[in-house]
């Protein structure tokens, strides 16, 4: 760089001298200008061919000379810049001495170029050393906004090497999932690739199988199960697995009922419905047609009212397309263990979650659980038995089964016990976030497992991982809830919005929660063209009717 | 374009053989500008005879490869061209009505008649329009330099068709004298609007059809959709506009404009003025950030297309749009841009401030981006290489866009 400056600065003072003949005649400053000019040009600007150095020099020179002469040296001179009409053509010599100028500039520069070699760059001796390996177990809001913010953290540091492990190529947006069971929206368009997603980060599909924490090896298999295929060594390596269902041990109930957590699970759920309902209008049983009929939810949190509401309008609003079929056939039941539905929510959202829903036609069956299913009916703590080909469980979930395997401290739900910096404090450079990290939230408690949190974290998580590889402190994650939306049927849902320095609540509920959910979902959709797939799907829904085609054998 | 420069550079070294031997120390300025006012018919001469010189050497060697540039189409080039002829021609139609132009357009084939005039006047600006699309669809590679490269042909066309053919057609002799030229000031401007918008649509047009039918094809998909790095350039832009605005709200302030900027909004004080110049600067430079983000690939090409692009907004800005807001009409006469020749300075430090802190806000981003090796070669595809007429087209229009309003005013 020194170089060239001096080179520059050399070619620029001798060029300088047309000036000198043509403007101002032995003026002191016209060298320095023109070797500074010559400076800043050499650096700007890579040698191309003579004619074009040539003439782009010619053409910077014009601002140059309306930097220089008509503000730069008035103004030092203590005069106002001579910019009137009758100043600058007193000015044009000095406009064609500094076009000149350019023109001798780049060819001048050019040649010298040519001719003085700069010297090579020193090598450096030291052998550079091998990347430090980040290894994001876990593609979903925690692995993926983490891999997201250390890319954006680590900038061009090539010194560093990101690998996110997921066994599926893309981020599920879980807040839309119900929709997509419902026929709203298109499967696809809530789920962005990893891969466009992602600049740096090396995407991996294929499933954990085992995590070594001693020897800092991570073994992954092949997604569908198929068999090894290699192991990832990792410096630092972060846990976002995820949760499973988690079914209590009740096995019987595991093999019939339908889960709720992926993209698959929501286009089976709509493709079983479907299949019901066309087998219902050949059913000449009246009792076998409601059975077919009836869906029943196991879970009244977010998920299972959600997916009760969207499943109530889809079904209830294709049978019209059926001859033999009524709306009064359909059935949808909620279960819930508690004595309310939606705990999340306050109990004012919640009573008008619930009475809204029943008006269109959902029924719930409160403080009491799903204890057996079988292929047709389904068998409630109660004794209550309700003939129904259809279960879905959304009644709990559980840390990722494989954090079992880990020698460190886990909770009560399994969850493995991290420090308020998100680090496992027994061991060195590992790290957990989401639904399988147990947070403190500082008041003797542990932060909810919720993409909320899990986005939050992912961030804190990212510059602690900077922090600790540049050795600077970590920043503990800290977090209070904004609020909960829930979408509880058409055009209406519920919105807990909290006030952040305030701390109070303000409740929402109708249609206004509903637009103000789309509103905020949408916006926090990843992609720009995911929202505008979605905003598309959302427009079509209210000229259409929704889509009925099934798209996968469910038998 | 090559040809049209090394015409501007001939004249402007003729120009310096002169001012030596007058010594210009005890002649004045008065005397120094008469000399260079009595070399304008060389400039024209140079020009003219430019231009069949550089059609040759074109033909004969075909331009620089553009790299990833998409395949040219000659049916592309005349109907994009034609299409943005007719936009132009509407445009600079409006100026030749209030001037009284048509009837002397009418005059090329013997008639008087204003619907003649404007008849013609929209077949001349379709053919001119088609052959920009024949002769630089090679060369441009975005908006941007498409705007530059229609200025430069509209100015083109001022030598060639307002000066020379018109009346030559018309069976008078061509009078290229600086006092005929300055008359003729306003169908320069004209012909540079007309030049921006065959030059914007040519280009747009010309997107469009190479997005729909070639860049829409699976087989030539980009990995990040060109949707996404347009915004990103348009936030870039209007940041970095921020500090070209503060530098020219600076000579803005010196020649007591604010206060005249303010009325656009109804208001008088110097503050409504700075508010409102600084949200124009913001909308500029974020259009300068869609226009040329991949136009300017160093240093030298920044402050080049910087400097470019601050000129035409001094042409569309205080020339033509700004006494339109404040109800007026245009203002293309000497005499104007003689008044705005401050201004002229302000805008080209505004382009130049906005073109530099794009370039380093864009270099940022390109470092985190080029890790991404895909990323990196997409860029170099979509980079203008070296070897293109890029700087002969800086070197005409800005050279044009400062000599003329000073020499003819």
């Amino acid at each position: 760089m020194r170089g060239t400056i001096a080179i520059g600065f050399s070619c620029g003072i001798v060029c300088a001298t047309v000036v000198w003949i043509i403007a101002h005649p032995f003026a002191w400053w016209v060298p320095v200008a023109g070797g500074i000019a010559g400076a800043a040009y050499a650096l700007a600007s890579p040698r191309r061919s003579p004619f074009e150095d040539i003439v782009s020099a010619a053409a910077l020179a014009i601002p140059f000379w309306a930097l220089v002469e008509v503000i730069v040296v008035p103004v030092l001179s203590g005069q106002t810049p001579k910019w009137t009409d009758v100043e600058m053509r007193a000015l044009f010599p000095a406009f064609i001495g500094w076009l000149l100028f350019g023109c001798m500039l780049g060819a001048v520069l050019h040649v010298v170029r040519r001719l003085v070699p700069l010297a090579a760059h020193p090598v450096n001796a030291q052998p550079p050393l091998g990347p430090t390996r980040i290894v994001i177990l876990g593609g979903g809001f925690a692995g993926m906004t983490t891999a997201a913010k250390l890319e954006r953290a680590l900038g061009s540091d090539r010194s560093i090497d990101i690998t996110l492990v997921s066994n599926s190529n893309a981020l599920l947006f879980t807040p839309m999932l119900a929709e997509v069971a419902g026929s709203s929206i298109e499967p696809t368009h809530i789920s962005t690739p990893l891969r466009t997603s992602l600049r740096r980060t090396r995407v991996v599909r294929a499933s954990v199988s085992r995590i070594d924490l001693d020897a800092k090896m991570v073994a992954i298999d092949s997604h569908d199960g198929t068999g090894l295929l290699r192991q990832l060594p990792y410096d630092h390596v972060v846990l976002a697995l995820g949760a499973v269902s988690n079914f209590f041990g009740a096995e019987r109930i595991a093999r019939v009922a339908l889960d709720f957590k992926s993209l698959t699970d929501a286009i089976r759920i709509r493709n079983h419905v479907i299949a019901l309902i066309e087998r219902a209008d050949l059913e000449p049983d009246s009792a076998f047609r409601r059975a077919l009929l009836t869906f029943v939810i196991a879970g009244g949190g977010f998920a299972g009212v959600e997916l009760a509401g969207a499943l109530n309008d889809f079904a209830r609003g294709i049978v019209a397309d059926y001859g033999n079929l009524h709306a009064s056939d359909v059935s949808v039941i909620v279960v819930h263990a508690r004595d309310r539905i939606l705990p999340e929510l306050s109990a004012t959202l919640a009573t008008y979650a619930r009475e809204r829903m029943e008006e269109r036609g959902v029924r719930f069956v409160l403080e009491s659980r799903v204890t057996d299913a079988s292929a047709d009916t389904v068998t409630l703590g109660t004794a209550e038995a309700i003939r129904a080909f259809t279960l879905v469980w959304t009644a709990g979930t559980a840390p990722n089964p494989l954090l079992t395997t880990l020698d460190v401290n886990r909770d009560r739900r399994g969850a493995v016990v991290v420090d308020a910096c998100l680090a496992v404090a027994e061991r060195g450079n590992v790290w957990a976030l989401g639904d399988c990290a147990a947070i403190p939230d500082g008041r003797s408690g542990t932060y909810p497992p919720t993409a909320q949190h899990a986005l939050r974290q992912a961030e804190s998580l990212a510059h602690n991982i900077c922090a600790a590889l540049r050795g600077q402190p970590l920043r503990p994650f800290a977090f209070e809830s904004l609020g909960s939306l829930c979408v509880i049927g058409h055009q209406l849902a519920c919105a807990e919005i909290r006030l952040p320095l305030v701390g109070r609540k303000l409740l929402f509920s109708g249609v206004f929660a509903w637009l103000l959910w789309r509103a905020i979902y949408l916006s926090k959709l990843p992609g720009f063209d995911r929202k505008a797939r979605v905003l598309v799907d959302w427009i079509t829904e209210l000229l259409f009717p929704r889509d009925t085609v099934q798209t996968i054998d469910v038998t | 374009m090559w040809a049209a420069a090394c015409a501007f550079l001939i004249w402007i070294a003729a120009c310096a053989a002169a001012i030596p031997s007058s010594s210009h120390a005890t002649a004045g300025p008065r005397v120094m500008m008469d000399l260079v006012r009595e070399r304008f018919p060389l400039l024209v001469a140079i020009v003219l005879a430019s231009l069949p010189l550089g059609l040759a050497a074109g033909c004969v060697r075909r331009p620089a490869s553009t790299g990833g540039a998409p395949r040219c189409s000659v049916a592309r080039a005349v109907c994009g061209g034609g299409f943005a002829g007719i936009a132009g021609g509407w445009a600079f139609g409006k100026w030749m009505e209030q001037a009284g132009f048509f009837p002397l357009v009418a005059g090329l084939v013997r008639s008087d008649s204003a619907i003649v005039g404007v008849a013609l006047h929209f077949a001349i600006a379709v053919v001119i329009g088609a052959t920009f699309g024949l002769l630089f669809q090679r060369e441009i590679r975005g908006l941007g330099s498409s705007l530059a490269w229609g200025a430069a042909y509209g100015i083109l066309w001022w030598f060639l068709g307002a000066l020379t053919l018109l009346p030559l057609i018309s069976g008078h002799v061509p009078d290229w004298s600086y006092v005929h030229a300055a008359a003729l000031f306003g169908s320069l401007v004209g012909h540079i609007v007309y030049g921006l918008i065959v030059g914007l649509l040519y280009a747009a047009v010309d997107g469009a059809w190479i997005w729909l039918f070639e860049r829409s094809d699976p087989l030539n998909r980009e990995i990040e959709g060109s949707g996404v790095s347009a915004l990103s350039a348009l936030v870039r832009g209007a940041v970095a506009s921020v500090i070209g605005g503060l530098l020219f709200s600076i000579v803005m302030l010196m020649t007591g404009t604010l206060p005249r900027v303010a009325r656009i909004v109804g208001g008088t004080s110097p503050a409504v003025g700075f508010a409102v110049h600084l949200i124009i600067a913001a909308l500029i430079g974020a259009t300068y950030g869609v226009l040329f983000h991949h136009e300017a690939i160093d240093d030298r090409a920044a402050v080049a297309w910087g400097t470019l692009y601050g000129l035409i907004w001094w042409f569309l800005g205080p020339l033509t749009l700004f006494p339109v807001l404040l109800g007026g009409t245009f203002t293309w006469t000497t005499t104007a841009a003689s008044d705005q020749l401050p201004s002229l300075i302000g805008h080209m430090i505004y382009g130049i401030g906005l073109a530099l802190v794009f370039r380093a806000l864009e270099r940022r981003h390109l470092q985190e981006l080029f890790v991404d090796a895909r990323l990196r070669r997409r860029w170099q595809r979509r980079r203008r290489p070296a070897g293109t007429s890029a700087p002969a087209v800086w070197l005409f229009f800005i050279g044009m866009s400062v000599v003329l309003p000073i020499v003819l005013g």
